[in-house]
């Protein structure tokens, strides 16, 4: 077992390469997965590896990526697919709003569906409205499925493998930002990271930021600007919001006082009105200020890359935010 | 007509006298008020479903439509399981989540549930498809829908994929020419489903879906091409007795189009033959009544388990 310092895009393409050997149910399929490895690169090898009957290239099909992904699992694999952009999802509302989600329900708990649906998100490189969104929030918004959000290589191996050996099923956003971004992941195989367990990714006394996916090195960066004047943040990255690891995010209010949400996806409506609420309701008697929210702004997100970066919160809003809520 | 001709045929007159006593105590249970949901009769349509179950194995996958219930009786389903999920009894098949038959299920026989969404079904069964491909099975995907459904964009993009990965699907299309109150030419400028499978790659089959001799035929010649590797589908040209819902009136409908229907009812076809065969009417209607009996213990048995509580809402919604 040996630790190395490798991307998240081939974190990712570790877990998946570990879990097709593991187990032979596991099938891959989406566009491009195939024999080019992924538009990004995260399928490379597994192909040639694999074989034609494992990992399988399909045309513009989300309906069926989804649907045909939920009717494998019905069938006894343990499909993998991706949609290339977290925004095709959303093609295939039916399959993912419906059948993934409400499948097992509808049916009375006869049946499980051991589906994992990659979904790489997020603002970057300027490819516009429709191929940069982090649509977490629609999901979370639908019972049923679990959603994995996850901001180091090391998690996205784990919670890939996790995500992978789960019965439930799974959309798991990878965020496009973080690809080529390193950092160390043992090659451990059984070495799975288990969802509903946040990660205190900083530990702090001043105040308690939640973030995470894409937003974590923004919030980091942050951190460390404030740790300059003196300032203590503690940051959780709760790793997947269904499970939600409450009780860490709570414990950590009750330290701090103070509780700001970072996110990407746009703020109305946005996962941090969930988190903000629910810490009105049940931690109203801890706080010293008032529960802030940072998250991109209400538009479409612009091709044009020089205004792409105002659509998710910078380092200098987080600061800013940070340090109202410190002062208050 | 051979022995085994007369038996086959009387077996199907069987299943067809199942599935319409079946629905019959449904319609039953909506009448007094037991049932207030809504069911969609599919009088006129048994033997489209009969025919095809014949020809299925046990363990090979049916994804049934909203219309009838005779495929799954046919395909081996306990009828009290499917009264407990009207019922809305812990004893139907969905431990009384379910509330009529979209989603009945019975894994042992293959019967995978049914979406709420219509035309689900396409990218399903080709799922369920891929999984007997790869584990090695020998177990084919079958899926019922109307002609309304084989609109959806899910036909195109799962027929795509299951003709290039050479999946073994037996997609059937009941072309009962009506999708609620709209006339298929009117809504989609056909008459035919069929050429459009067939442009995809699929085997395809053209029957008279109220014979039902004609369509067990189809069904096998279409079964063995779809278990050899190639996808299969059927098209059969069959009529809706009653409106879109049970309670429908039609009004959009002209009553020469409902009585023409009525005339070409599949039970009524197949009893022809059957005294053209030396068949006594005696027979048959001792078929009928068995099948209605045998509805009637299945409904006592239904009976038999408790309503659920609020609990149940909590349950199965996570392994």
């Amino acid at each position: 077992m040996t630790v190395t310092e490798i991307t998240y895009a081939w974190a990712i393409n570790h877990a998946l390469d570990e879990e097709f050997a593991r187990d032979p149910r596991v099938v891959l399929f989406g566009q491009d997965v195939g024999r080019m490895g992924g538009v990004f690169g995260v399928t490379r090898n597994l192909y040639d590896k694999y074989g034609a009957e494992r990992v399988r290239d399909v045309s513009i099909v989300e309906h069926f990526v989804v649907g045909g992904a939920v009717g494998a699992a019905l069938g006894g694999l343990r499909p993998i697919v991706e949609t290339q952009f977290a925004d095709f999802l959303l093609v295939a509302g039916d399959e993912s709003f419906h059948k993934l989600p409400k499948w097992r329900y509808m049916h009375g708990g006869a049946f499980t569906v051991p589906v994992v649906v990659r979904a790489p998100s997020g603002i970057q490189g300027g490819v516009g409205a429709e191929h940069s969104q982090c649509p977490e929030a629609h999901y979370w918004h639908t019972p049923g499925v679990k959603i994995a959000v996850p901001s180091t290589p090391a998690d996205a191996k784990g919670l890939l493998k996790s995500a992978i050996r789960d019965d439930n099923p799974v959309i798991f956003f990878e965020s496009r930002r973080l690809y080529r971004v390193k950092g160390p992941v043992s090659s451990d195989p059984e070495l799975v990271v288990p969802f509903g367990k946040a990660n205190i990714a900083r530990a702090g006394t001043d105040l308690t930021v939640v973030a995470w996916s894409g937003m974590m090195p923004e919030v980091l960066e942050a951190a460390e600007v404030l740790a300059a004047e003196g300032l203590s943040l503690e940051v959780i990255d709760p790793r997947t919001l269904v499970p939600f690891d409450w009780e860490t995010v709570a414990t950590s209010v009750r330290k701090t006082s103070r509780l700001l949400i970072v996110h990407e996806a746009p703020l109305t409506m946005g996962p941090g009105a969930e988190i903000a609420s629910r810490a009105a309701d049940e931690l109203f008697s801890e706080l010293d200020a008032p529960v802030r929210r940072l998250g991109g702004p209400d538009v479409p997100i612009p091709q044009n890359m020089a205004l792409e970066q105002f659509c998710y919160p910078q380092v200098s809003e987080i600061v800013l935010a940070a340090r109202e809520l410190i002062r208050w | 007509m051979s022995d085994d001709d007369r038996a086959n045929l009387l077996a199907l007159y069987h299943q067809m006298a199942r599935g319409r006593a079946l629905e019959e105590s449904v319609v039953a249970l909506m009448n007094s008020r037991e049932f207030r949901g809504f069911y969609h009769p599919g009088r006129g349509q048994e033997a489209v479903q009969a025919g095809v179950c014949s020809v299925l194995q046990k363990d090979d996958y049916l994804m049934y439509a909203h219309r009838g219930l005779t495929y799954l009786t046919a395909k081996g389903m306990d009828p009290a399981l499917i009264l407990g999920d009207f019922l809305g009894r812990v004893g139907g098949s969905t431990g009384g989540l379910g509330a009529g038959t979209v989603h009945c299920v019975d894994i042992k026989h293959g019967i995978m549930g049914q979406g709420g969404t219509l035309g689900s079904s396409f990218t399903l069964t080709g799922g369920l498809a891929l999984a007997s491909q790869v584990l090695k099975q020998g177990r084919i995907a079958t899926a019922f829908f109307g002609d309304g459904a084989s609109a959806r964009g899910t036909f195109l993009e799962a027929g795509v994929t299951i003709a290039a990965w050479k999946l073994p699907v037996l997609w059937i299309c009941e072309n009962n020419g009506w999708a609620v109150s709209a006339r298929l030419a009117d809504v989609q400028g056909t008459e035919d489903i069929a050429p459009r499978a067939a442009a995809l790659g699929f085997y395809t089959e053209v029957v008279d879906g109220q014979d039902v001799q004609a369509v067990q035929a189809a069904a096998r010649r279409a079964a063995d091409v779809a278990r050899n590797g190639r996808p299969a589908f059927i098209e059969a040209k069959t009529t809706r007795v009653e409106g879109h819902y049970s309670g429908d009136t039609q009004p959009y409908r002209d009553k020469d189009d409902v009585a023409s229907a009525k005339d070409r009812d599949p039970m009524k076809l197949a009893r022809e033959v059957l005294i053209g065969w030396g068949v006594s009417d005696e027979e048959l209607t001792r078929i009928r009544d068995d099948s209605a009996g045998e509805m009637a213990a299945a409904e006592s048995r239904a009976r038999l388990t408790p309503e659920p509580t609020r609990e149940r809402i909590f349950e199965g919604l996570w392994v």
